[in-house]
């Protein structure tokens, strides 16, 4: 055996059967998961089950074999070393060397770690690479022995991948952050790697076809575990250096290995298929994970033995462990449920309830409390009748007598709440943030270096952040005697990271408490080869986990669009509430659609709904309700059209629609004015919706919807009319400006202007009184306000307000309330591209055009405004007037 | 179902075996008109026996009777001699139907099963005229696996697909064309599921990756991705997908087209196919379900989500996938070429018993053991036969040398040719002292004399110069 090719060290380590096995820890996450319970100290320090998961971490790889370990420090470094320094490894004749790396700050990601430990030189041979924040009891040393045995037929043999056979939606498995393997079976060979996260949702995976021709049977694995657990070559690290993009361990560096076509380098996977290893990644799996520690699937890392923490807890029937020190004091009348560890000198109060939980050392619990499902840290005082469920409440925290802390919240070290608190689900809280004295005597040497907190073991400045933002935050649910600071509870305004897992839709998914049936979206299959209408069923499969089985066996339809609706209401609530961007406010419904799954018409016909139910109802003031309207659309019309599609005729058969249904109905047209005030919709679009048949409503059954649809409609014709009036105008603005050559324009017009007026008058009294007779609705009642209107100036403008058409006389801006007719009249004349205005029209034939054209409008309006429900032939028959010559001699 | 009291009646109403001959485009020149008489793919000799009745003897061994035979109309007389004719096994019910259509305008599979829709009434199965199963793998094994899946799993259609030999270095013919396309797919070994057919259109769409859908991998989260099968063609089928076809009338290939849609269907919400599927086995399951759910030995995440994936998913598409020898489907002439080897590798040849026969066949022309000569054909002295196939009434000249090759009936060979490697179509002249190494050629081909040729397909140009030409030689 011994070295053939002696020379080469790497051939030597190689051989040598007895060398020693190394392992590099990157005990930073570099991610926040955790927050807030990690702003006082790192992740890997997080107890679980009463131990350090750093210690976890120690016992699973000395449970392997691992002689030397490198721990690679980053946040809060002192502690780490601290704590490394004082764990049982340390002492001598523990039988593992452990040296702890301080990092620099800079380190933002895996990969500048592995950067690190190339420059450092830390590795002499294959090691073995983990995370700070493994429980396992897998074998790694058969991991390595398989690894080196391939290295020697296979020198570009890199890395092998720890993963176990899980099944797809075993609870340890991260929803949040998954990944599909390709692999070949003879070889075990990684062919290629998907990642796969829970939001935002791939619908499909790619896998090249090049893959085929060298290996014809494949296999696609979407049921394993990713461990963490690597078994590296030395050369892997310097490959990290060679790149300086890899930064993630899977979706950089193995992505980018087996995508590489200069590298051809291998990377093959070990599937575990017996032993457990899982990582705490996230809160949703620090849960899990507990439960399988207390259900001893880690055996024989367990609390009765073997426990990384030292201490000793006896383990009764049904999975309870209570510490063996005789500290403990439990009421007899308290009541421990299974699956349930309490730490040294904790006292249960009587009629406490505990199941499913872990209370650390020195916890204090008040009588009458129960606890489901939750993790408290040492030092922690829970009051007396306080519920808390499935949440994780941090070292030294009070929780006063009669709170509530509901599932999946976090309270980080030393925080306070109640007496009487009642937290809304999920939330976080933290303490103001106040340095830790040794932490600070500690942390001294490393001091100026804490503005870059990427990772969740960073310093202040997130913190100060939210302690910012505390005073917009009503706090009386947490009780008065709290010290909390509440952390943001919706999502960020700003996503700085869309792509990649730590985004807010993402996190939803890997936080304790969650149900996953809330955020799963329906697994769509757009597939577009095939469209046909499977392309709008959706999946209720939901990815609940075996562990709170639901079965949605049928969710209607109806009701999946009722929840959608609801949801968009909120999420726009949300957004006048917080004045978010419409941008956001965009991306938010669009990935509400996503998520739900329904076709852009629906969110098109929600959003449209809650605009129009957000405007105010004015009664009796018109210029008030106008600008009511003003305001709403000049801030959010917009967002109709930034959900994605642009289709304004369809947002006018929408907000048609809705009207038609809603006691806003006389708002309509003033609304319709709007919408084209802001650019929303353009008249060609007024004038193809007026066309659509359905739009007249005669398809729909007698009734006030197919009265008010038709209302919709004759608005629609008033404007329209108003459009060819003001087209007429313009038509003659520019023959005048051209020149005498085509009066007829002119004589047109002027021709048809009075007949307008007539017909007006006509109608005028007829209209008045039917409106009045059909429908005591809000528009006749506008009408009558307005008649009681004795300053001519103000009728005019009321007048205006009350009929769409008149949108010249809206000032752009809602702030001005009496605009001059003049000043605006030309502002529409800019905006419509279609007849351009000659460039050489001089001042005069301007000024002219706009007297002119203000009349007119005036006139129609004036018309308009009174006959609503005259007939569709007249409306047509007056819309066509300008250009027909008949009308001329009228 | 007690398969062992079920009366043989009853068994044959079970299924309807529909076989399609279709023209064999892939196999031209041997299937090219010979004049105007067409030579359909179903009737090529295979080993001087017509590819149809390996076919039909394979249905008939399962136990099924009822075969309906769609050929093209231009096929049909032919196809009704041979049926017809007195070689032919009687205890089967053939109904001969004739679709028109032209080989440009080559309607789908999907077209035609439409179209004779009325005349199946049962659960069926679509076999091509071309597949030639080895004798470990009676079609009853396929039969077996469908029912146990349309029973259990509302299975839809079971298909079989297999590994193919790799091709021989000797019999792989680069000359005659590139061997057919396999496109990948994907299916789940742990319950027999196909989930995906990569199309020619996938293939165009993104000829650098396959796309699978992740609903796919989350309901069988553990598959297998295959680029080594190759697709029988035989389809096990409900009448249920009758209904299926009519309800997509824009399908037209069963393989390219309508098979991966329907596999796509599987792991789409299963909506309209609920409302197909016998509410009696949705109900069943669900009851399974519940019954696997409060089951103390069942907890594992697996079985619950399985159960619950029959809830849901109505619609199984079965794969069975044979073991040992593979089966072979004549669809191109290397494979063509393959199968008559392999026949003939497991021959004894012996002399005619028939004095007649015999007489024809001359002392001293030397015939290896592993070669079929047809009835009536006449060997001159001295000519040498290793490894062929000769068909029935050939004419084979003196010194003639014939070496791996395969002889359609009525050949004629002139006096000191040499073939080698080459399949001749029915009623072939070679002039004498012609040469040919590893041609094809159509039925009535004339080969000049002294020519010599070298992996070529010969087809006839011109049919007018010389109408049956060749038959007038081998009768005389």
């Amino acid at each position: 055996m011994a070295s053939k090719s002696s020379g080469s060290t790497k051939d030597k380590l190689l051989e040598g059967e007895d060398e020693v096995l190394q392992a590099v820890i990157l005990s930073d996450s570099f991610n926040k998961r955790f927050r807030p319970l990690t702003t006082h100290k790192p992740r890997c320090l997080l107890p679980i089950c009463n131990a350090p998961l750093l210690d976890w971490t120690f016992e699973s790889l000395a449970l392997a074999g691992v002689q030397e370990v490198f721990v690679i420090c980053r946040s809060h470094a002192p502690l780490v070393k601290k704590a490394i320094s004082e764990s049982k490894w340390s002492k001598p004749g523990s039988g593992m060397k452990i040296v702890p790396i301080m990092t620099a700050k800079e380190t933002y990601s895996p990969g500048d770690a592995m950067r690190d430990i190339y420059t450092r030189g830390l590795v002499t041979s294959d090691f073995v690479l983990v995370m700070g924040d493994l429980v396992s009891n897998i074998r790694i040393d058969e991991v390595v022995r398989v690894h080196k045995e391939r290295r020697r037929t296979n020198k570009d043999a890199i890395m092998t991948m720890v993963v176990k056979e899980s099944g797809l939606k075993h609870r340890t498995r991260a929803q949040g952050e998954s990944a599909v393997f390709v692999i070949d079976p003879e070889t075990s060979e990684c062919l290629h790697y998907e990642h796969l996260q829970g939001y935002p949702r791939q619908k499909r995976i790619s896998i090249p076809r090049e893959v085929l021709t060298a290996h014809p049977e494949i296999e696609i694995r979407n049921d394993l575990l990713d461990c963490s657990i690597d078994v590296c070559s030395v050369e892997v690290p310097s490959l990290f250096q060679d790149n300086f993009d890899y930064l993630d361990l899977r979706r950089d560096f193995v992505h980018g290995i087996l995508t590489s076509d200069l590298l051809m380098k291998n990377i093959h996977v070990y599937v575990a298929r017996e032993g457990y290893a899982a990582r705490v990644q996230d809160t949703r799996s620090y849960e899990s994970i507990s439960k399988d520690i207390l259900s001893r699937w880690t055996f024989p890392l367990v609390p009765d033995d073997n426990h990384p923490g030292g201490h000793i807890y006896e383990h009764t029937r049904g999975n309870r462990y209570i510490a063996k020190d005789n500290t403990v004091v439990l009421a007899r009348t308290a009541n421990i449920g299974i699956n349930t560890l309490i730490g040294s000198y904790a006292k249960i109060a009587e009629n406490v309830s505990i199941a499913a939980s872990v209370i650390g050392q020195n916890c204090t619990i008040g009588p009458g409390t129960t606890i489901k499902d939750s993790y408290v840290f040492e030092n922690a005082a829970i009051g007396a009748n306080c519920t808390i469920e499935r949440s994780i409440i941090g070292a030294g925290v009070m929780v006063k007598d009669n709170s509530v802390v509901p599932k999946g919240c976090l309270l980080g070290d030393r925080v306070v709440i109640g007496p009487d608190a009642r937290l809304p689900p999920f939330e976080r809280l933290s303490t103001r943030p106040i340095k830790n004295v040794d932490e600070a005597k500690l942390a001294s040497d490393e001091a100026g270096k804490g503005e870059d907190d990427i990772d969740d073991e960073g310093d202040d400045s997130d913190v100060e952040e939210v302690e910012a933002q505390q005073d917009s935050i009503d706090k009386t649910a947490l009780g008065k005697d709290t010290n909390a600071l509440v952390w943001p509870r919706g999502p960020p305004d700003e996503e700085d990271d869309d792509e990649g897992p730590e985004n807010w839709k993402n996190q939803k998914f890997m936080r304790l408490g969650e149900t996953l049936d809330e955020i799963s979206e329906p697994e769509e299959d757009s597939t577009s080869e095939d469209d046909d209408s499977e392309d709008e069923f959706h999946d209720g499969e939901s990815m609940s986990g075996i562990s709170d089985v639901s079965i949605p066996f049928d969710q209607s339809e109806d009701k999946a669009e009722q929840e959608f609706k609801a949801e968009v209401v909120q999420s726009l609530e949300r957004a006048f509430a917080e004045g978010h961007s419409l941008d956001n406010a965009a991306v938010e419904l669009k990935t509400l659609r996503m998520a739900s799954n329904v076709p852009l018409t629906r969110v098109k016909e929600a959003v449209v709904a809650t605009l129009v139910d957000k405007i105010k109802l004015v009664d009796g003031d018109m210029g008030a309700q106008r600008k009511e309207i003003g305001v709403v659309i000049s801030r959010w019309g917009d967002l109709i059209n930034r959900i994605g599609g642009v289709d304004p005729v369809e947002t006018v058969s929408i907000l048609q629609a809705h009207c038609a249904s809603s006691i806003r109905m006389p708002l309509f047209g003033q609304i319709l004015a709007a919408l084209y005030q802001e650019d929303i919709v353009e008249e060609d679009d007024i004038r193809k919706w007026h066309r659509i048949p359905a739009s007249n409503g005669e398809a729909l059954k007698e009734g006030i919807e197919a009265e008010n649809f038709q209302k919709c409609w004759v608005i629609g014709s008033h404007m329209i009319k108003q459009f060819d009036a003001q087209e007429s105008d313009e038509d003659e603005s520019d023959d005048a400006s051209e020149g005498e050559g085509e009066g007829e324009g002119v004589t047109k017009v002027t021709g048809k202007k009075p007949e307008n007026a007539e017909s007006d008058s006509d109608n005028n009294t007829q209209t008045e009184s039917e409106t009045e007779q059909s429908k005591p609705s809000a528009l006749s009642r506008i009408t009558m306000d307005t008649s009681n209107k004795t300053d001519v100036e103000a009728a005019k403008l009321d007048d205006a307000l009350k009929t769409p058409t008149i949108k010249h006389q809206v000032p752009p801006s809602f702030a001005a309330v009496v605009p001059t007719a003049a000043s605006s009249a030309s502002r529409p004349l800019v905006k419509r591209p279609d007849p351009p205005k000659p460039l050489t029209q001089s001042k005069e034939g301007e000024s002219e055009t706009d007297s002119e054209v203000s009349d007119s409008t005036e006139a129609a309006d004036a018309g308009a405004s009174e006959d609503q429900s005259e007939d569709v032939s007249a409306s047509e028959d007056s819309s066509a007037a300008p250009s027909t010559d008949d009308d001329e001699s009228a | 179902m007690d398969l062992e009291n079920v009366k043989p009646d009853l068994a044959t109403k079970e299924f309807l075996a529909v076989v399609l001959a279709g023209f064999g485009d892939a196999l031209v020149p041997l299937t090219s008109d010979y004049g105007d008489e067409p030579c359909p793919k179903a009737l090529l000799p295979v080993a001087n026996k017509p590819l149809i009745e390996y076919v039909l003897a394979w249905i008939e061994r399962s136990g099924i009777h009822d075969i309906l035979i769609i050929c093209p109309t231009l096929h049909r007389s032919s196809i009704y001699h041979h049926i017809h004719s007195d070689m032919f096994s009687s205890s089967l019910r053939i109904d001969l139907q004739t679709y028109e259509e032209s080989e440009e305008d080559n309607a789908g599979t999907c077209t035609v099963l439409r179209h004779f829709s009325s005349r199946i009434t049962e659960d069926f199965i679509v076999v091509p005229c071309d597949f030639l199963p080895p004798s470990d793998l009676p079609l009853s094994l396929l039969l077996d696996k469908f029912r146990v899946d349309a029973l259990s799993e509302g299975c839809l259609a079971t298909t079989c697909w297999y590994q193919p030999n790799p091709p021989e270095k000797i019999s792989f013919i680069e000359e005659w064309g590139p061997p057919p396309p396999t496109f990948p797919i994907v299916w789940d070994p742990s319950s027999g599921t196909l989930l995906h057919v990569d199309t020619p259109d996938d293939q165009d769409r993104n000829p650098e990756d396959i796309d699978l859908q992740l609903s796919m991998l989350s309901k069988f989260p553990h598959t297998r991705l295959c680029y080594n099968m190759e697709d029988s063609h035989v389809y096990v089928c409900r009448r249920r997908v009758l209904d299926l076809l009519h309800e997509k009338p824009h399908l037209s290939s069963l393989r390219e087209e309508f098979l991966p849609w329907l596999c796509k269907d599987q792991y789409r919400r299963p909506k309209r196919r609920k409302t197909l599927s016998e509410s009696s086995s949705s109900r069943r399951s669900h009851f399974q379900f519940l019954s696997l759910r409060h089951s103390s030995l069942n907890n594992s995440s697996l079985d619950l989500d399985f159960s619950m994936e029959h809830a849901s998913s109505p619609a199984k598409i079965g794969i069975f996938v044979p073991r040992g020898e593979a089966p072979v489907r004549i669809n191109t002439p290397q494979k063509f070429y393959e199968m008559s080897r392999r026949i003939l590798s497991s021959t004894v040849y012996s002399l005619p018993t028939n004095a007649k026969d015999r007489s024809l066949i001359d002392a001293k022309a030397q015939i290896s053991s592993d070669s079929i000569i047809g009835h009536s054909s006449q060997i001159s002295e001295r000519a040498t036969i290793k490894k062929s196939v000769v068909g029935r009434h050939c004419v084979i000249g003196k010194m003639v040398k014939i070496v791996g090759c395969i002889l359609f009936d009525h050949c004629v060979i002139e006096d000191g040719a040499k073939l080698d490697g080459c399949i001749l179509g029915k009623s072939t002249l070679v002039g004498a002292k012609a040469e040919l190494i590893r041609c094809i050629t159509q039925a009535g081909y004339e080969v000049g004399a002294g020519e010599s040729a070298k992996g070529e397909k010969m087809e006839v140009s011109d049919w007018m110069a010389t109408p049956g030409e060749g038959e007038d030689l081998a009768a005389s």
